[in-house]
């Protein structure tokens, strides 16, 4: 289970973000404007299949000028953008 | 010792209800269980993904040996692609430049503490283990 819920430029992700949820998940980042912030503070999982979601939106909106934020990941989901290589070159606070 | 097949094309969620019944019943820590999701996850699709030739199910197998688990996927009618072998991804590379591929082998790699493949009669068998105790 995996839902995106958007208000005011701040997309709430909550559950697992795996890859059955991905591809639905992709249209719907893709789809949002900049400058946005993930909030991951409910975000219990996250697989390669998801880290290619956000890094598909951060290049989209790094293409067009605009900002992606990540904030509140938990320790275990942000251990996975640490070994993908990611916590330093995304803004993640 | 538990296991239990899954259709190719099964949601990911029944893979994790099947880890999930697992670490409750031996008690294992939240952390681990996380990391024994992912590497799952990883390795279960990428057999799919790899070998679209095996319409059969694929195998999980689940034990827990004192502090060890050992996970093992065994997948059938398949060609020999040995997947400990697949080139790491450069994760030092600029997010612009980066191509989709590799990074879920990677992560096993990360959340698991051993990683072996064999083929065997058009079958191939991955075992990873991951110490989820002191």
């Amino acid at each position: 289970m995996f839902t995106i819920r958007v208000v005011d430029g701040v997309a709430r992700l909550t559950g697992r973000l795996d890859a059955d949820e991905a591809p639905q998940a992709l249209t719907t980042l893709q789809s949002l404007p900049g400058p946005l912030t993930l909030d991951c503070s409910d975000l219990e999982y996250i697989s390669s299949a998801g880290l290619g979601a956000v890094v598909q939106t951060y290049k989209r909106l790094n293409a067009a000028g605009q900002e992606l934020r990540i904030v509140n990941l938990r320790p275990n989901v942000r251990n996975v953008f640490t070994y993908a290589g990611l916590i330093r070159l995304l803004q993640i606070e | 010792m538990e296991e239990r097949r899954f259709a190719r094309r099964t949601r990911l969620e029944s893979l994790f209800e099947f880890v999930d019944a697992f670490v409750v019943r031996h008690g294992i820590h939240t952390d681990a269980a996380f990391d024994l999701r992912l590497a799952l996850e990883e390795l279960f699709t990428n057999s799919v993904k790899y070998h679209p030739e095996s319409r059969e199910d694929i195998l999980v197998r689940l034990e827990k040996d004192g502090p060890w688990v050992r996970m093992t996927l065994q997948d059938f009618d398949v060609h020999d692609w040995d997947v400990t072998l697949a080139p790491p991804p450069d994760v030092d590379a600029p997010i612009q430049t980066r191509v989709p591929g590799g990074l879920g082998i990677h992560l096993v790699r990360h959340v698991t503490d051993s990683f072996e493949y064999r083929h065997r009669d058009r079958s191939s068998t991955i075992v990873v283990t991951k110490r989820v105790e002191p």
